[in-house]
């Protein structure tokens, strides 16, 4: 029996065994925001169909909902009741705020008429405002605190529950 | 006539819509990495030298919505849009370091596809360098070792082949063996 | 009827392959010859039920019977037939499916082969076989079945991965690559085998080479045509971005190649038995690696087209072959070990050991800094990544090192050389590297890596083709005509030493390719509209317009594009964005013109709805087909290592050598 070998031969396989086995299960395109717990990133954004400027800083002292999502993106679809039935309900407590994640404004107005429209959605500058909250996908979904802290981050669609529990992070 | 009518016409819209282009953005305003990295430490770059570096840098950017390119390979218009953002902060005379902290500070290190030479991260670069510190010791140890192994059994058969034998080939060792006699 | 039928198959095929592995390792225990054939036929029978069960998947897909669950996920009305033919392994389960054909195939050739031979070492090698046939048979009866009945079949499918029916390259890629990865197998038995005997004959190092040459052979070639598919179908312009999946087909054959040099001292020298072992089954555990790496969605890539639950199954059987391996080799190691010694480090035998310092070097580094990334997730649960340029800059020298040794390797003498004879083999290929190096310089390249690998690539280049004619001299020399020289010392006797160098020659010229691809490129990104031209280096490129076509399964929108060079018309060529019904964005195929000098690589990157304006990137890399033809060559050189002897060797070697003092092809 070799001693080394056989040493050497289980440190290696054991490593590497561990890591593959806490590596399983977990999602390569998840993100870990290092916002989380920074004041997010400032903004004034133009709304869709209105035109009006929408400066983030006038919902200060609020908690923001805010919501990257496109039309192209069927989870999007999937998550839209949930936010504007929400967003009616809890209207005057919470702001809900949705971007547009590379999508054209008339397809997004045109969605909206449709499909029931509650709050205002931005149209981002070539993808700045995106970058800035370092979106990796939609929808993806930011909770800022009254203090317009991020407090948390939500990758794919939301079911009630996912929004309920975030929010009462947001208000916390 | 109603030529130049047309013409002065159109110029006039022209006109109207670019008053119109240039009223509209007032007050949008995008995330901008001032508000991050500060101000630029570095000197503003133009033409070739911007594009080269806006190359360099987009190679060691990770497209957040690709799989594992970078966002100087990536068609996507995610990628497209980063690219655009870091030449616009070279063209304001942002510095390499400042870039990378500007999106790090959004996608933490997963947008690095350079690992940073810091904590954990150190064991990658250090490894393989420590692994050919190893390799070279234990080869030349087995070297040594062998050198100063006993002369195999058939001795006399492999000495006697000469030392410098293009061909490869474990037949002609057999026949070697049986015609010097030696059937060890 | 026919999900009915392959569930059959397969449930037999596991069966077959677990008792026939049982039988096969208590033969091998007994010594028992009787045992060793039962052994042989039920190796056959396993072969036999899973070729017949792919069979029956192919009829399902080619006709179209959407009640077997695989069909009704892949299968369509529209694709053409050889779409739906290949689509067999556009997806987990059928590739997995393919995989039990490939070993099938494989362990069927394998124990015909050895029907007579090595009766020692077969019966444990057949069990080994027979032990991995019947986790691929429990993978596909179980977690992976693609023969399941579907209740209700619908009228037709969605047909397979567009990315996969959007270039040609995509059909050759998969069966070379599971060809090269389900190969290792094979010799992998062997060397357990070697490993449960406690010893390793003289005659078993052939048939090991050989079995590992093989697969080595189709990996190679796979892993070009994956960097080729990259480059065509991609649209970046490149071939290799170290993207985790490509890495994983790097791995076994960075092993491979090692064990294959290794082999050669074991040969010659009767040494490192037990490192060419251990590089062995290294390969094989290596591909079991990059299977899960592939199929367990753990890793993100351009290449993971296909997620799924079988990735702890295989986690399972990894630990499994990697534990019993490590307390095999851990066991025997020490009887294989030091029969042989050598003379010198300054010689071949201390050049192949370098070189297998280098390859396992290289292996570890691409190992690290693919799975970093989940042991820093594991460690700090913080995302990070290592990519390109992390690769880049370690492998860069290591690349430049292999090719030094690719020149001074061949060049020193085996054995104990005197310093006048080192001075005389070293020094004369200094010109090859001088001239590489100025005519490099001369054409523009800059980057001093690669001025670098051009010096070493000229001087490695200079020692190949000596090495690869001198036999042919010598024999002229001694009078023989060109014609018979050549055929006795390339083709007949010295074929092995001459499919070596041919190897090697591709090497060279892919490693100089690689360096000097990918450090001068020009690249330009424009904006057309209709009519309009752009220049780059010396082609002019005009943008004439778009067409829409309409094709069964894709609606093509296509961008016609004339190039031409110094004034003079030489192509239109014809870059693509492909919409599949299944695809919400269109995929884009780029369209190269390609000449020996360099290629002309444009990508659309973007198409505005009125087809009048497009945006184009466009790439000219000098050297790129050099990287697809070399790596050919090596796959011929692979190729001609291992056809058998024709001739006995007796009667080969007697009518040539009167005695053996003049057997050395080098005069004294």
């Amino acid at each position: 029996m070799n001693r080394t070998v056989l040493l050497i031969g289980i440190v290696i396989t054991a490593a590497l065994l561990v890591v593959l086995y806490f590596g399983l299960g977990k999602d390569p395109q998840h993100i870990d925001s290092p916002l989380i717990g920074r004041l997010a990133p400032s903004f004034a954004l133009k709304a869709v169909g209105s035109g009006e400027t929408i400066d983030l800083a006038r919902y200060r002292g609020k908690p923001v909902v805010l919501n990257f999502w496109a039309t192209w993106c069927r989870p999007c679809w999937e998550e839209h009741p949930t936010l504007t039935a929400t967003a009616k309900s809890v209207g005057d407590q919470v702001q809900f705020v949705g971007v547009v994640f590379q999508d054209d404004e008339s397809k997004i107005v045109d969605f909206l008429r449709e499909r029931g429209w509650a709050y205002p959605t931005l149209v981002d500058e070539k993808g700045k405002t995106a970058i800035a909250y370092g979106v990796g996908g939609v929808p993806e979904t930011f909770f800022l605190d009254r203090k317009g802290n991020i407090v948390a981050k939500f990758e794919g669609p939301m079911s009630p529950q996912d929004l309920e529990v975030n929010l009462a992070k947001a208000m916390k | 006539m109603s030529r130049r009518m047309a013409v002065i016409l159109m110029l006039l819209g022209l006109a109207a819509i670019t008053a119109i282009a240039q009223q509209d953005p007032q007050g949008v305003k995008v995330p901008d990495a001032e508000q991050f990295v500060g101000k630029p430490k570095g000197t503003p770059l133009t033409g070739d030298d911007l594009t080269r570096k806006t190359q360099d840098i987009a190679a060691s950017l990770r497209c957040p919505v690709c799989q594992g390119l970078a966002i100087a390979d990536s068609p996507s218009e995610m990628a497209t849009n980063m690219k655009g953002q870091v030449r616009e902060l070279l063209a304001r005379g942002y510095t390499q370091e400042q870039i990378f902290s500007y999106f790090e500070r959004s996608y933490g290190q997963f947008v690095l596809l350079k690992p940073k030479f810091q904590g954990v991260n150190t064991l990658v670069w250090v490894l393989p360098v420590l692994a050919l510190a190893l390799g070279v010791i234990i080869v030349f140890a087995k070297i040594r070792n062998l050198e100063k192994a006993p002369e195999p059994k058939n001795a006399a058969a492999e000495s006697a082949a000469p030392a410098e034998t293009p061909e490869e080939d474990p037949y002609l060792a057999r026949v070697r063996k049986l015609v010097k006699g030696d059937n060890s | 009827m026919n999900a009915t039928l392959g569930r059959l198959l397969i449930l037999g095929s596991l069966l077959v392959s677990t008792t026939g592995a049982v039988l096969a390792y208590a033969a091998g225990a007994k010594r028992s010859r009787e045992g060793l054939r039962w052994a042989q036929r039920f190796a056959y029978a396993f072969s036999a039920m899973m070729i017949l069960a792919t069979l029956v998947m192919e009829v399902a897909l080619v006709t179209h019977d959407f009640s077997v669950s695989y069909v009704a996920q892949v299968g369509s009305l529209t694709t053409p037939l050889w779409v739906t033919i290949v689509s067999l392994w556009s997806s987990l389960e059928g590739s997995i499916l393919f995989w039990g054909f490939v070993l099938a195939l494989y362990i069927a050739v394998a124990t015909w082969l050895t029907r007579n031979q090595h009766e020692e070492y077969m019966a444990y090698s057949i069990g080994t076989w027979l032990a991995c046939a019947s986790f691929f048979s429990f993978l596909i009866a179980g977690p992976a079945n693609p023969f399941l009945s579907v209740p209700f079949p619908p009228v037709d499918g969605p047909g397979p991965n567009p990315l996969l029916q959007n270039h040609i390259l995509m059909v050759a890629h998969p069966p070379f690559l599971y060809l090269g990865y389900v190969g290792m197998t094979i010799p992998f038995g062997f060397a357990t085998a070697a490993l449960l005997r406690g010893r390793l004959g003289v005659a078993f190092i052939r048939p090991i080479r050989t079995a590992l040459m093989l697969p080595w052979i189709f990996l190679t070639i796979a892993i070009m045509l994956g960097g080729w598919w990259a480059y065509e179908v991609l649209g970046w312009g490149g071939y290799w971005a170290w993207d985790p999946v490509e890495n994983a087909s790097l791995l076994p054959w960075l092993t491979a190649t090692a064990a294959l040099h290794s082999g050669v001292v074991m040969e010659r020298r009767g040494v490192l038995k037990g490192w060419t072992i251990t590089l062995i089954q290294g390969s094989f555990l290596l591909t079991i690696l990059g299977t899960f790496m592939t199929r367990s969605g753990v890793f993100n890539s351009v290449h993971s087209f296909t997620q799924s639950s079988i990735g702890p199954t295989i986690l399972v059987f990894l630990a499994v072959i990697l534990l019993g391996s490590i307390a095999l080799l851990a066991a025997r190691i020490d009887s294989l070990e030091a029969e042989g010694r050598i003379e010198g480090a300054v010689s071949r035998e201390g050049m192949f050991l370098l070189n297998n310092l280098l390859f396992v070097l290289f292996t570890f580094t691409v190992l690290i800094g693919t799975v970093f990334p989940l042991v820093v997730e594991a460690l700090r649960g913080k995302q990070m990544s290592v990519g390109r340029p992390y690769f880049d800059s370690m492998v860069v020298p290591v690349g430049a090192a292999l090719v030094f040794l690719l020149g001074i390797g061949p060049a020193l003498p085996w054995g104990r050389a005197s310093r006048e004879q080192i001075k005389r083999s070293l020094l004369p290929p200094i010109i090859g590297g001088v001239v590489l190096l100025v005519l490099g310089y001369a054409l523009g390249a800059r980057n001093g890596w690669t001025l670098l690998t051009l010096a070493f690539g000229g001087y490695a280049a200079q020692v190949t083709l000596g090495e690869m004619w001198r036999p042919v001299v010598q024999r002229m020399k001694r009078g023989e005509s060109l014609m018979t020289a050549t055929v006795q010392a390339q083709f007949n006797r010295g074929r092995r030493r001459f499919a070596s160098y041919v190897i090697h020659a591709g090497a060279v010229i892919v490693i100089i390719a690689i360096a000097v691809s990918s450090t001068t490129r020009t690249q330009r990104e424009v904006s057309l509209a209709k009519g309009q031209s752009t220049t780059i280096g010396a082609y002019t490129v005009t943008f004439l317009g778009t067409d829409i076509r309409n094709e069964p399964h894709r609606v093509a929108t296509v961008a016609r594009v004339a190039i031409t060079k110094d004034g003079k018309p030489v192509e239109v060529v014809e870059p693509r964005m492909n919409q599949y019904a299944a695809m919400r964005e269109p995929i884009g195929t780029p369209a190269v013109h390609s000449t020996l000098a360099g290629d002309l690589y444009v990508s659309i990157m973007n198409l505005d709805g009125s087809g009048q304006n497009v945006g184009l990137l466009l790439l000219i890399t000098p050297m790129v087909s050099w990287i697809w033809i070399a790596v050919l060559l090596m796959g011929l050189g692979g190729i001609i290592s291992i056809i058998p002897h024709r001739q006995s060797s007796f009667a080969a070697a007697s009518a040539s050598e009167p005695s053996p003092a003049t057997v050395a092809e080098t005069p004294a």
